[in-house]
């Protein structure tokens, strides 16, 4: 018992210690201006005590250790917005993940289960940090699978993920900044393969001049630049407008006299149903091509017949055509009574991913699946389409590089900044609905 | 498009602003509060025209391109507005004992509580009357207007319910009361002038009048239960500017607002023709007078005006 009793007086002291330079690092960063990082390093430290007293970090290791002979499951963790703005990504993701947690779990990894505990954000960043500081530091999860929002995601990177090596992988973020950061890995395309495919749509139609109007905020600026930088004909009106406006035909009428034959849309549903009436009032014509944030029933509901035939919207898709998917669509239909979207089979390839990476690895620790993560669905190796032909490869002694995971969502295939390989989808307006016409690789 | 084209579509739109601001500067000067409330109140307006055109349908014939039946909804919009409007002030503000800065934030409650009622029922997405919407009128492109008949009509209703609320109040008994409030309530009462009968009277019109802007703003654009509290900003800026509590303030300022929000784009045009003498001012205007500032520009004017007239156009409490 004393020796115990003298460890916990040593870890006290420890604790005051590391805390106080925890607070002396805070204050000395409050004299400073970039509070931002510094701030956060200070709560860091008083992190640090827990460091200390766990050895949290080998903790995992200890999991590993009796990895063995134990037949506990593996836990990775999921930070998933199941209330506030996003929550309807949320119930798609778990759902996805559900059905993938059956897929991995009728065959097993190395005879083991895997566990996804799952933490919400809220849908917004100081809850997404809060569940992923719950789920790194109490539970030791080694894997990460986070977060909705883009914010979210690059929020809980730089103050959780970021300097250990914690694997985090999205599911559906598709901000264009997160490309900068090439330890975030996601499974959701970027942005910027929709505005390059869009300025590949537009060429090849054979437009060489085009008016883009945008939505006055990050997701529309980062779009449009990322379409601009793409494009090689002429931008000849390039203009922001506010949401929720009630008269965008200042907009209307300025593309209108910019002379262009094409214009772009890249805003949300109700700006666009606006916008689509005061052209029609107006009696304008142009080739319309949109972002796949202004396709909605309730854009063709409410707008005229006809009105926007020959549109071409780029949305982010799952390949649908690939056998592979529709086995999942089918599965997917058999367990809850409804067709998929992109949005569950991106987070039913992330609980896939993971479980390859943790069977390909040695260990199950952060460390080790940084190795694996990517290389399980890399392009090398022998391609497989489900989880368990993937398993399969790696039980008959393949190593990572032996096998290539294809995903219900796309080959997968991380690029060096994390991003996946994209798959898009081409709409056209046709009769007044929605028709797919074609399918692009980002 | 021509200047012609500008100035038609500042019209419509100062149309819809007009309807709204007469009754937010009517309630000012009568209950003495700012009742933001106001916009919420077009929106029922708006949902209540919907509910009714979807009951009532077309009825038969149509006028200016729009069915008999939308006009129905448009007197039940009208009325429910005022309905609503009058039940609010006698439940809610009448009984209350604070002053007006206690009731305009009573008021932004009451917003909210409006526009929760409206999402419960409908959602929070966007809708349209069931109108077929239509080209713009054949015989006026030439000129570079583009209006449809809609367009045309909600001009002419608009027209109709302003001269209508000036007649009232310049040659009827309840207009002679309603000013003589306005003026000075309590020697209004002394005279005996029954003042809360025509504060009510008051409320029924305002509302009913953002009533028929939040019916023709769903027509001219469509309806979400945030349509009317999103122009609230617009139609405050166009009372300030006419001069808060004067009737004929607002309609001049709505005017103006109106016509400053749609014309913007012949603004930027006129900047970037016109020689302006230092180089680095012709950029700077070009790059400040542009749409995506346009009601930025609207309130820029409006301070300016306030700097050389503090109490609007119209001045002040001249009903």
């Amino acid at each position: 018992m004393s020796p115990n009793s003298m460890d916990l007086v040593d870890r006290r002291t420890l604790l005051k210690l590391t805390g106080g330079a925890g607070v002396g690092a805070l204050a000395g960063c409050l004299s400073t201006t970039d509070d931002g990082e510094d701030g956060s390093d200070g709560s860091d430290g008083s992190d640090g005590s827990d460091g200390s007293d766990g050895e949290n970090g080998t903790d995992g290791d200890d999991g590993s250790d009796d990895g063995g002979d134990s037949t506990d499951a593996y836990e990775i963790g999921m930070v998933d917005s199941q209330t506030g703005s996003l929550s309807a990504f949320g119930e798609r993701n778990q759902r996805g993940v559900n059905l993938a947690l059956q897929r991995v779990n009728e065959i097993g990894i190395d005879g083991r289960d895997l566990e996804i505990i799952v933490e919400d954000s809220e849908s917004e960043n100081q809850g997404g940090i809060a569940a992923a500081q719950k789920l790194v530091n109490q539970d030791g999860v080694p894997f990460l699978i986070g977060a909705v929002g883009s914010g979210v995601s690059l929020a809980i990177y730089e103050s959780v993920v970021e300097g250990t090596d914690v694997v985090q992988l999205s599911q559906n973020s598709t901000g264009l900044n997160l490309t900068d950061f090439p330890g975030l890995l996601r499974m959701s395309p970027s942005g910027r393969s929709q505005s390059l495919a869009l300025s590949n749509l537009i060429t090849d139609d054979g437009y060489d001049e085009v008016a883009i109007t945008y939505v006055n905020n990050d997701y529309g600026q980062s779009l449009t630049d990322a379409f601009v930088d793409a494009y090689d004909g002429e931008v000849v009106y390039n203009s922001p407008h506010d949401q929720e406006q009630q008269s965008y035909s200042g907009v209307i009428s300025e593309m209108n006299s910019s002379g262009a034959d094409a214009w772009l849309f890249i805003t949300y549903q109700a700006e666009f149903a606006t916008m689509v009436n005061e052209v029609y009032s107006s009696g304008y014509e142009a080739q319309f091509y949109g972002a796949d944030s202004v396709s909605g029933d309730n854009v063709l509901e409410n707008t005229p017949e006809g009105s926007i035939d020959g549109m071409k919207i780029v949305v982010p898709s799952a390949p649908i055509e690939e056998e592979n998917y529709q086995s999942f669509a089918s599965d997917f239909e058999e367990e809850y009574g409804r067709q998929p979207t992109s949005w569950a089979a991106y987070a039913y390839d992330c609980a896939i991913n993971a479980a390859l990476a943790i069977q390909a690895a040695d260990e199950f620790t952060g460390a080790a699946l940084q190795e694996t993560v990517r290389r399980v669905s890399g392009p090398e190796g022998e391609e497989a389409t489900s989880f368990e032909a993937a398993s399969q490869i790696l039980a008959d002694g393949g190593g990572p590089d032996d096998v290539d995971y294809q995903g219900v969502s796309g080959p997968i295939d991380f690029d060096e900044n994390g991003d996946p390989v994209g798959f898009l989808q081409v709409l056209e307006v046709q009769d007044h609905a929605y028709e797919g016409i074609d399918f692009i690789e980002g | 498009m021509t200047v012609l084209g500008y100035l038609a579509n500042g019209l419509v739109f100062s149309s819809i602003i007009v309807l709204g601001s007469i009754g937010l500067s009517l309630v000012y000067s009568i209950a003495d509060f700012a009742n933001f409330a106001h916009g919420d109140t077009m929106t029922i307006g708006a949902y209540t025209a919907l509910v009714t055109f979807g009951a009532v349908g077309g009825l038969g014939g149509a006028v200016l391109g729009l069915p008999y039946g939308f006009f129905l909804a448009l007197v039940v919009g009208i009325a429910v507005a005022a309905v609503v409007a009058v039940g609010t002030e006698k439940l809610i503000y009448e009984p209350l004992d604070v002053d007006s800065i206690g009731l305009l934030i009573t008021s932004i409650g009451i917003a909210f509580i409006y526009r929760a009622v409206i999402q419960i029922r409908f959602g929070s997405g966007f809708t349209r009357f069931d109108i077929q919407p239509l080209r713009p009128i054949e015989s006026l492109v030439p000129y570079g207007v583009r209006v449809t008949l809609h367009d045309v009509a909600i001009v002419g209703s608009a027209a109709v319910l302003v001269v209508g609320l000036h007649v009232l109040l310049q040659y009827t008994d309840l207009g002679r009361k309603m000013r003589a409030m306005a003026d000075n309530p309590d020697l209004a009462r002394v005279s005996g002038i029954r003042t809360k009968r025509v504060k009510l009277w008051t409320w029924v019109i305002g509302a009913g009048l953002a009533g028929a802007g939040g019916v023709f703003l769903g027509l001219f654009n469509q309806l979400s239960p945030r349509m009317g509290f999103n122009l609230l900003l617009v139609i405050f800026a166009a009372v300030i500017l006419g001069g808060i509590g004067s009737v004929y303030g607002a309609m001049a300022g709505g005017f103006l607002i109106g016509m400053i929000n749609q014309l913007t784009p012949f603004f930027s045009n006129v900047v970037e023709a016109l020689p302006i003498a230092p180089n680095w001012l012709e950029t700077v205007l070009e790059n400040l007078i542009s749409i995506e500032y346009a009601n930025a520009i609207a309130f820029v004017i409006m301070v300016v005006v306030l700097l050389v007239r503090p109490n609007g156009i119209a001045g002040e409490g001249a009903t």
